[in-house]
């Protein structure tokens, strides 16, 4: 993928700072911030993943999220979970002058509450970040 | 499958960035068409301000009463997951095409054979746009590759934002689909 096809003024390497610090979480696997066309700006992962391919799904899944809020009068999508089996996938909006979204992928270890208060917390140090 | 016995029906439409999937849908539809735009970051495929990545929808009722539910899917490889969700249960497909683009020809075959398997046998329709503008390729190089290749499928010159276009890459499908079913699509 091409560096021009991601928001030019986004501290990559600072975000991907914020995002080792999910990595902490217990159970958490892999954790993607992307635009919400779909690339990949900056991932962490414990794991060989595919951050780009998450990046791509994660967008697709945020602007059914913004569709369906829309379609059902509610205010605007902010936060997709998904749950299976062995594991969670949460899906935020970041605040900010670019639109872009995160996707954190965790096992069956991981602690509801705990991962949406982390993402939560995560997200709001991004976006302070991108309004620098 | 598909809802024949209701009169109701699926189609998608596909094809490459910027071939006009949303604009032909928001032309035709009778209810305001679901979009699931967002900002474009990749000017260097498109200059267009916006992308699909998730789905379109709109709605039309033929003259003859048949409700024709419309997805569009989204044009960029990376959403290439995305065709085989909305292709499902599909009665038929547009593939649309921008004959101005270099590759067009290649991006016809990509996404031919990613849908072809995905609608019953022959239920397949090309839709070409700017056809007429400086540098484009003639509707009829797209329809001779497809012959070329053993692919029967008909092959039209439309512009995407006209009504009366898109209704008529509708029509020619339905009526495929009619007479290979015997069914009252149109
Ligand atoms: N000038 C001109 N513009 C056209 C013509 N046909 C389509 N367009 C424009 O081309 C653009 C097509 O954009 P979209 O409808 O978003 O394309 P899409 O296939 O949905 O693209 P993705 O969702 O990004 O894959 C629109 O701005 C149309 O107005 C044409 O014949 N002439
Ligand atoms: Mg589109």
């Amino acid at each position: 993928m091409n560096a021009a096809m991601r928001p030019s003024r986004v501290p990559r390497e600072l975000a991907r700072k914020l995002l080792e610090t999910l990595g902490d979480v217990v159970g958490v696997k892999t954790v993607v911030l992307f635009t919400a066309d779909g690339f990949e700006v900056a991932s962490h992962s414990a794991e060989v993943g595919a951050p780009a391919r998450i990046a791509a799904i994660g967008s697709s899944l945020s602007a059914l999220g913004s569709a369906i809020s829309a379609e059902a009068g509610l205010a605007d999508f902010d936060c997709t979970t998904i749950q299976s089996v062995n594991g969670t996938i949460v899906i935020t909006r970041v605040e900010g002058p670019h639109a872009m979204s995160l996707a954190v992928v965790a096992d069956e270890a991981v602690t509801l509450g705990q991962l949406l208060w982390a993402v939560r917390r995560c997200c709001t140090a991004l976006a302070k970040l991108m309004n620098e | 499958m598909n809802d024949v016995a209701e009169g109701e029906f699926k189609i998608v439409f596909t094809g490459p960035m910027g071939a006009g999937k949303t604009t032909a849908i928001a032309a035709i539809s009778e209810i305001d068409p679901v979009r699931t735009e967002v900002a474009n970051n990749d000017r260097m495929s498109h200059e267009k301000a916006s992308t699909t990545v998730g789905f379109d929808y709109g709605r039309i009722t033929l003259p003859g009463g048949g409700v024709v539910r419309l997805y569009g899917t989204p044009g960029q490889p990376r959403f290439r997951f995305m065709w085989s969700i909305v292709g499902r249960g599909a009665a038929g497909a547009i593939v649309l095409l921008d004959a101005t683009q270099p590759g067009a020809l290649v991006q016809m075959d990509l996404f031919v054979d990613a849908f072809r398997p995905l609608v019953p046998e022959g239920a397949l329709v090309v839709g070409v746009g700017r056809t007429t503008e400086d540098g484009a390729l003639n509707s009829d190089t797209f329809a001779s590759r497809l012959e070329a290749r053993g692919i029967l499928a008909p092959v039209l010159s439309v512009d995407v934002r006209r009504k009366a276009d898109v209704m008529l890459l509708v029509q020619t499908l339905a009526c495929i689909l009619e007479t290979q079913n015997g069914n009252a699509y149109a």
